[in-house]
Parts: structure tokens; sequence; C-alpha cells
């Protein structure tokens, strides 16, 4: 075949002790798409972002164009030619798509002074979009664009740096059906013009789009690389699976008793599609489905943080019409979310405060919040989750992650909601919280709670939950029992829908 | 690790006290370096000087607690102050006219919550437009002119009188009214801010106002609610500063509101909101009122004297921000 530009030999790397990656070897060809899959957590975006030098390895060798290179700084990793196409967008969304193309590098009428030359510029930006037949104007403003749009000037971008190896995570990760043909369109002529393309996706149905090779990584090793055309799905998804379930999950005896939470319908134009479940006292209920399958999505509708067009959402059996967040919470609904700093903690404030806010009518009498009784409260709670501080007036921005979390369940604990979505509630926390954060689902249930929890890790789904919904773009494609099905399934339907898996 | 804990709890009560600290060596220095400084003569003019910028710094707490500004404070004054003498031209009894004057800051506050809230205007611009109206609003309606005619001198006692005015006991009359005025509003805003949901909410909307909403709290009504009590405080300021003259002036109060913030900010109030008290804005306030009072006696000219103003102001925050990077540094 054509020739090889970069080749990553033996690279290892660990996070506080943690190995996430393992002896990891890897290798791109001029021309061709590289698909790289795995779980969450198998060390994906580890192994990219010690490409693109965001991450420094601790041992290994990375061969560029045949030459033994020193492991790349970001700026570095640029100069050489690669460039990361990111999740999260990173373009000045002020500026024009000229502007964003040249950022830090534009041609210039005037050396000394830096005098911008915008007539070049122009026309540097527009033979680039030209002659790679994207469809921009080089003279609109980035905010104005699509998300899809935005991409493109991110690719754009790596070829105004003449980069030769371009990394893309998750990019239709955002896209309509139709943009993401055309995004298609654009990596097959990328690939036509001697660009290696490094390709991470969820979305194994879309690779045979554009992939040559695939690797598979699990929990920070390779697993496999082969020609594309040489693997069954169903033999890449079993090789993304492979391990057992681990001793991780509390046994738990399940009372269900009444319904507490029911939901008919619901719509919101573009991301839900008539949703419908309902969820019993002393239940689990998971939600999987993935990146983009709108899990959060509904449980911000549910919630009453976003509008919804139709659908009719009932607690503990009475309908609540117009719903929101201060509406939920009054008829004993809890929201963990997904992004707890954003949206789920006031970080400078301390423990006390986070604890009691969703709840703080509890504590008032005549207008005065009982401050003893307050911390005698948030005092219980945190010996029951176990929150480790020196103290409960401790600003929670200075908690570990964990500990985080843990304050964020107790707000819901404190609220005695009867219905608690957990949003991702595993994320970024380590594993002994982990088991914590499970009991404490035990404990919840055994009171008569019910819970939502919505995750993109398929063990703790399968671990932990009464019943199963799968999502996929916007819709529930299914539902399945725990204990008769494996996450190749789940992952079968997450991915393909229910037509096709069947 | 125990010992070093309670090291960082005693430097944190002391970076806490830091603005009362501040006072209190401003303060001996002065008595040591003038003797018309340490009288109470001396201590209750700084006290009836400064009561308007004291009260109004108060309202500027919550607002800033919230992440949220208010530029408007110092024509709201002038407005709710003129409100309230045209009331005593029109023979309404002096108490009266004086909540009358409160009230119409306080509905001045809920027009400026209302634009923050509803119409989602950041509150730095809807309070410069709504600094303008006001202010525009005063000018129209008195056509420019002092208000004068018709108040009763005895209106002068809110400001200039003490509480022997209004009790006869003996001692009461070393206690000027403002003073009174001041440690009521403090007591009442600092019990709020700690022991009612009000308080509570504006810490938590202003240190995160995403989680403020998913925790059900109705974000709008209480910002309505905060913007509307900082407009309360700043009509009755606008009361007090009349009663000095016993007339409404039109142009009363144009700067007031950077002296008001100035107060907030050197107590230890963050503009990224979350952090602020109304002890630290009373020290915030008394330490210029102080430094003010110091340039009168040592001979210091007007300009200097703003240039000591601003110099606090910068070396306050300065300080607060190096005190943030070091926790930031040394924290988990």
């Amino acid at each position: 075949m054509s020739q090889q530009v970069l080749q990553m030999v033996k690279i290892n790397k660990s996070f506080a002790g943690v190995r996430v990656l393992r002896d990891v070897d890897f290798d791109l060809q001029a021309g061709e798409a590289h698909a790289v899959v795995g779980e969450n957590g198998a060390g994906k975006s580890t192994l990219m972002k010690i490409l693109a030098g965001i991450h420094r390895a601790d041992s290994g060798q990375i061969v560029w164009k045949g030459m033994p290179v020193e492991m790349p700084t970001p700026a570095s990793s640029l100069r050489l030619g690669i460039s990361m196409v990111h999740q999260e967008l990173t373009l000045a969304q002020h500026l024009t798509v000229a502007e964003n193309l040249y950022l830090g590098r534009e041609p210039l009428r005037q050396k000394q002074l830096g005098i911008i030359s915008r007539r070049s510029l122009f026309r540097q930006a527009e033979q680039l979009v030209h002659e790679n037949h994207f469809d921009l104007d080089p003279s609109a403003i980035v905010l104005r664009l699509s998300i899809a749009q935005r991409q493109l000037v991110e690719i754009a971008r790596a070829l105004a740096a003449e980069s030769e190896v371009i990394i893309m995570d998750e990019p239709t990760s955002s896209l309509s059906a139709r943009e993401a043909e055309e995004f298609f369109q654009v990596v097959r002529r990328l690939k036509a013009k001697g660009v290696g393309v490094i390709y991470i996706s969820h979305r194994l149905e879309e690779l045979h789009e554009v992939a040559d090779r695939i690797t598979v990584l699990r929990d920070g090793q390779r697993i496999i690389t082969t020609p594309f055309h040489s693997i069954e799905m169903s033999e890449i998804i079993r090789h993304m699976v492979g391990r057992k379930l681990s001793a991780m999950f509390p046994k738990r005896e399940a009372k269900i008793g009444e319904e507490v939470l029911r939901v008919e319908n619901l719509s919101r134009a573009g991301v839900l599609h008539g949703i419908s479940f309902s969820l019993r006292a002393g239940e689990i209920l998971s939600v999987a489905g993935l990146v983009g399958a709108g899990r959060t999505e509904l449980a911000r509708a549910v919630f009453g943080v976003d509008r919804i067009d139709s659908g009719r959402i009932f607690l503990l059996g009475k309908e609540i019409r117009l719903i929101s967040p201060s509406k939920a919470i009054a008829a004993g609904m809890g929201y963990l979310t997904e992004d707890r700093k954003v949206t789920g903690l006031a970080l400078n404030l301390n423990i006390l405060t986070n604890v009691t806010l969703s709840n703080l009518k509890k504590l008032v009498s005549f207008g005065k919040i009982n401050l003893r009784e307050e911390r005698k409260v948030a005092g219980q709670y945190a010996t029951r989750l176990r929150i480790t501080t020196p103290s409960l007036r401790q600003k929670v921005l200075r908690l570990s992650g964990g500990n985080q979390q843990k304050v964020a369940i107790a707000k819901w604990l404190f609220a005695q909601s009867k219905v608690i979505i957990f949003d991702e509630p595993t994320r970024g926390i380590d594993v002994a919280a982990k088991r914590d954060v499970f009991e404490l689902f035990v404990e919840l249930t055994r009171m008569g709670a019910g819970i939502l929890m919505l995750s993109s890790e398929l063990p703790e789904i399968l671990g932990m939950s009464d019943r199963v919904l799968v999502m996929r773009r916007g819709k529930i494609v299914g539902e399945l029992d725990p204990r008769h099905t494996n996450q190749e399934e789940v992952l079968r339907l997450a991915t393909l829908g229910a037509e096709r898996a069947a | 690790m125990k010992s070093s804990s309670k090291i960082q709890t005693l430097k944190a009560s002391v970076e806490h006290f830091l603005p009362f600290i501040s006072v209190l060596v401003l303060m001996v220095a002065l008595s040591l370096s003038t003797p018309h400084f340490l009288t109470w003569l001396n201590i209750s003019n700084i006290i009836r000087q400064h009561a308007q910028i004291i009260i109004m710094a108060v309202g500027m707490t919550f607002v800033i607690v919230s992440a949220g500004i208010d530029l408007s404070v110092g024509s709201m004054m002038a407005l709710a102050g003129i409100c309230g003498t045209f009331l005593m031209t029109a023979g309404v009894p002096i108490p009266l006219a004086v909540l009358g004057g409160c009230f119409a800051g306080l509905v001045c506050g809920l027009l400026n919550g209302l634009l923050i809230s509803r119409l989602k205007i950041p509150p730095f611009i809807a309070t410069l437009g709504t600094m303008q109206v006001f202010r525009g609003l005063v000018l129209e309606i008195t056509k420019g002119l002092p208000v004068d005619e018709g108040i009763p001198r005895s209106f002068g006692i809110l400001r200039n009188g003490n509480l022997s005015d209004l009790i006869p006991i003996p001692f009461f009359d070393l206690i000027p009214i403002p003073l009174v005025l001041i440690l009521l509003i403090c007591v009442l805003a600092s019990l709020t801010l700690r022991y009612t949901r009000l308080g509570r909410y504006s810490y938590a909307i202003g240190s995160n106002v995403e989680a403020a909403h998913h925790s059900g709290i109705r974000v709008g009504t209480y910002i309505v609610l905060i913007y509307a009590v900082c407009g309360f405080l700043a009509g009755l300021a606008g009361m007090i500063e009349f009663s000095s003259l016993v007339s409404g002036q039109p142009t009363a109060g144009v700067g007031y509101e950077l002296k008001v913030i100035a107060a907030v900010v050197i107590g230890g109030g963050s503009l990224m909101g979350g952090e602020g008290s109304v002890s630290g804005t009373i020290a915030g306030a008394l330490l210029m009122a102080i430094l003010l009072n110091a340039c009168v006696h040592l001979h210091i000219s007007d300009y200097i004297q703003q240039i000591v103003i601003g110099a606090l102001i910068v070396l306050a925050v300065a300080f607060d921000q190096l005190r943030k990077r070091k926790m930031a540094g040394g924290g988990v």
C-alpha cells in the first residue's frame, strides 16, 4: 500500500496510578482512514491526546515518516503536521471563517508592524475552500454557522496548517443524517489527497462509509488491528466488550411497588420523539444509548429544564402540567445532572449550603433558616455517604470528584425525592466512590424511591438495573431485561436500532 | 494534617476580618497622629456624612453576591428622595413621607429586577440604562430645581439629629439617628443574608445560576426581590441625603454608584458572585470614609484623596485575587 506516515510504539500512560494505556501500538498510512473504537474508558481519547501533545506518554516511541521524534507538545505536534478536530469545537466564534483558518498565521502586508493583509487572507481562504469543495463562505461569521459547517472550518483549518494527519474525535455526534453524508464525502476527498485520518467514533454503523482499517481498544490495551472489510460488526462488538461483569455491584432485592413516574408520548422537536415509559417505587430503570442518542435531553425534559412540545408527565399518579424544575422538585423529583460542575453544584459555596439548597424550606420556620438543624442533617448525610472533608464549611470546589458527587447526591436525599434521575452518576469518580454510589442506590430503592439511571457504562447498566431502555436518535428502540441480555445486545440495539439488530 | 488545617482556618479568619483589622489599624494610627480624629463629634460626623453610602452599599451587597451589579443606585436615590420630598410638600407627615421615598426606591428596584430577569438584559446594561432614565425623570419632574418649599425643618433630624430628638433620655443626645438606622439595617440585612431563603439563594444564584435553577429555585423571582431590596435602601439613602439640607436636590447622588460598589468590593464582595457579606461591606465603606476624614485632618488635598481611594480599591482586590490564587494552587 502507500507509505506509513505515523507509528506509535508501546505507548504507556497512567493517571494518578491508574494504567490507562498499556503497550499500545498504532500506525497510520498516508491516505487511509483508520478507525479507533472501544467503550468509554478504553483509552481512545488518551491515545489521541498523546499524539496531539495534550498528554505526555510515560513511555513509548512515536515515529514520524520513519524518523523517531520526541513526545510531542501541542505546538510541535502541529508543526509535524498533526491536527485534531475536537469534539468541543475550538473556534473564535466572533471572527470570520477566513480569520479562523489562518489564526496565528495571518498573511502580513507589513512584517515589522504586523499589519494583516486582509485581501490575501481572504484570497487564500477562498482558494483553500474552493480546492477542497467545502461549502463555506470565507467571510461568514463563525457564530452564524451550523455545527456541521463549524466542523468543516476546523477541518479546513487543519488543511491550512498543511497537516498530513487529522484526528477526528466523534465527528458525527452532533450532525444530522444528511450532514453526516456530506461529511463522509469530505473525509473521502481528504483521503484521496493523501491525508491520513484517525477516526474515533461510537457509531459503529457509520464506519463502513470511511474506514480502511480498524483498531479496537479495551481497558487500555490494543485488542486487534485489521482491515475493515475483513471483520464482522458482531466481532468488533465482541472485542469491545470482552470482559465479565465485576463484583462491583451490590446485591439488591427489589421490592417493586406503585408507579411513581409515568411519561407519555414526550416529544421535543428534533430531539425526542414520542417517548413513553413508567417507573415504579423501588425500581432502577436504566436508559442506555450512544453519545447523542438523547438521554440527557430526556432527563432535562422530564425535569422541566427544557420545554416539551407534547406529551404528559405524571408523578405519584398526578399529572404535572407545564413542568419546571421547581414544580418537579415540589412533586418529589430529583435530578443529578451529568455535569455536576456546570449544573449541579454551587462550587464556591460550602457543603452545607449545597446539601440543603433544593429543599431549604424544610429548615425554615417563620422565614428563618435553622442553621443548627442544617448543620446536624448535613453532618448526618456526610457521615452516611462517607464524604471525606475536614469541615462541612469546606467549599465544594476543593473536594475530590467522588466527594463532590456525594454532595450532589446528598442534596437529593435531603430533598426526599421519590423519583431521582441520575445522569452518568459515576462519571469521573474513582472505584471506591462508585461502589459507595451503588450502595446508595440500593438504600434509596429500599426506602421506596424509583431511580432513573442514564449511563454510558454498560457494565453498570446491566449490573444495577431492573429494566433497561435503549435509546437511539431520540427514540426508545427497545426494552431489555438485564438478566436475559448482554452488552453485545444492548450495544447492537443502540448502534443499529431495532430493525437491523433483529 | 490536623494542625495545618487549624493554621488554615486561622489564616482564613484573619483574611475574613482583614477589612475590620484595616479599619482598626487605621483608627489607631489616626488617633496617634492627630488629636482631632478620635472625638465622638468627629466619629459621628463621619457616620452622618457617609450614612447614605453605607446604606446603599448594604443593598448593593445583595446584588453583588448574586453576581449582579446596580449602576442606577445614585439616580434611584435622587428619584426616590425627590418623591419623598414631594410627599412632604403635599403635607404628608415626615415618617410616612420617608417610607414613601423608600417605597419609590423599591419600585425603581423592581423595574431593574424585571428588566434583568424577564427580558434577560445583563445587569450592567439594564442598570446603565435605568441610571440615565431615573436621572432624566428627576430632572424633568423638578425642572432641575431643588424641592424645598413647604418641607418642615424637622425633616433635618433624620440626618442631623440625635436619638434624644425622638426619645428624650440622657446619653441619647450622643447617638446620631443615622447611626441607629445603619445599625438597624446592618443587623436586619446580615440576618437576612444568613438566615433567610432570600439571602441563601442570593449566594446560590451568584455562585452558579444553572445549579440554582436545577435546584428548583425560582431564580427570576429572587432576582427581582434582590434588586427591590437594593432600590428600597437607595430610597432610604435618598431621604437621609436630602434631610441634611432639608431640600430635595435633583443632581444628588451622581457618581455614588462607584463609591457604593467600591465599598462592597473592598469588603470582600466578588463581582463574579457568591461572595460578600454585610459586615465586610460596612468595613469597606468605613475604610473609605475614615481615609477621607483622615485626609481632611492631615490637610491632604482633594486631588490626593482621589488617588488614595483609587489605590485602596485596587489594593483590596489585588489582595483578594492573590489569596484566591494561593488557595487554588494549594487546593485538591
